[in-house]
């Protein structure tokens, strides 16, 4: 799993070197921006399920749907939100890569999923979030940041 | 190979939960001692050599028929090839240590130790003997308690006695290889 921390080990174990002070000052770095990441982290784990249902209410609005369809939406942002929480806590991108995004378009085409839902559930959330209600403004900025990423992988 | 932020993930994922405010705790006190671990990773950046080769060295010194012909560490061929030992198994202790969590030090070091040495005729008691000095004065040079000066500088000043649990966990992955080699 990659994460600022293991992407340092991985190198200075490639040249089999001690961690130097740039290694050092690299994984400083990232802790120094922890703390908002975290914060992000869990805040959308305690929002998670109201930022599902909310941007599902929006995508599916007032039309007629089929509420199995509605459900497997709902599965499928929770999922993706999940995972979104795992790259707050690793400060990467690892998890939405590796357990999200490789395969997706394989899947998606399979399956002929409508992938316009999801960006637009995505996007909903993005939009939406309140500052300071939901989470503070540097944590709003890594979880939007996020989003985007997965928001440009499904386009 | 996992630190201990996609420890948690692993963890997490396995259960199907996003992280919440219980497990997000352990992980906001790794950031809160960050200079803490840095330190105690240089501590031992800083003496690789020194602690590595006082570990051979002590190793020989109590079993001196190592160094004698027909002994293990004769040639000095064998000799030079311990002290590179010592030096990779510390340098994996400080990913681990970096890191917060061992999967790089049991991925890249542990697995199959036992079996190399065995097939290549190393004693295992000498081995775990040299380890447990490299774990000895790791520990006294990160808590500042090893006879003499101070050996390392760290980013925070004064830091040894602040150093007293990371050095624990230095312990732990000593032990880890102690009792793989065991």
């Amino acid at each position: 799993m990659k994460s600022a921390v293991t992407t340092v080990i991985s190198s200075a174990d490639a040249s089999a070197r001690f961690p130097t002070l740039s290694d050092i000052e690299s994984v400083k770095g990232s802790f120094d921006r922890a703390a908002s990441r975290l914060e992000a982290a869990e805040k959308l784990a305690i929002h998670i399920d109201r930022f599902t249902s909310e941007s599902l209410d929006y995508v599916y609005g007032s039309q007629s749907y089929d509420q199995a369809n509605k459900d497997k939406c709902a599965r499928d942002i929770n999922h993706y939100l999940r995972l979104i929480n795992y790259c707050l806590v690793t400060g990467g991108t690892g998890p939405l890569d590796e357990w999200g995004i490789a395969g997706m378009r394989e899947v998606i085409r399979a399956h002929q999923l409508p992938t316009a839902a999801y960006i637009e559930a995505l996007t909903y959330i993005r939009d939406k979030v309140n500052i300071p209600g939901d989470m503070n403004q540097q944590a709003a900025a890594e979880f939007k940041t996020l989003l985007d990423y997965l928001i440009n992988a499904l386009a | 190979m996992l630190d201990a932020f996609s420890r948690a993930v692993v963890t997490a994922d396995s259960k199907g939960t996003p992280i919440g405010t219980t497990e997000l705790a352990s992980l906001r006190q790794y950031v809160a001692d960050a200079n803490k671990r840095i330190d105690a990773t240089l501590a031992i950046t800083q003496n690789v050599s020194c602690i590595a080769a006082d570990a051979v060295s002590g190793m020989v010194c109590e079993n001196t028929g190592l160094t004698q012909p027909g002994g293990h560490c004769y040639p000095t061929r064998r000799m030079a090839a311990c002290l590179r030992d010592g030096e990779i198994i510390l340098r994996y202790v400080s990913y681990a240590l970096l890191a917060g969590d061992p999967s790089v030090l049991d991925d890249r070091c542990i697995n199959g130790l036992k079996e190399t040495y065995l097939a290549l005729g190393v004693p295992l008691a000498n081995a775990i003997r040299a380890i447990e000095i490299m774990k000895i004065a790791t520990v006294a040079i990160m808590t500042e308690t090893n006879t003499g000066r101070k050996m390392f500088e760290g980013i925070n000043s004064g830091s040894g006695a602040d150093c007293k649990d990371i050095a624990s966990e230095a312990a732990s992955y000593f032990d880890r290889v102690i009792s793989a080699l065991s």
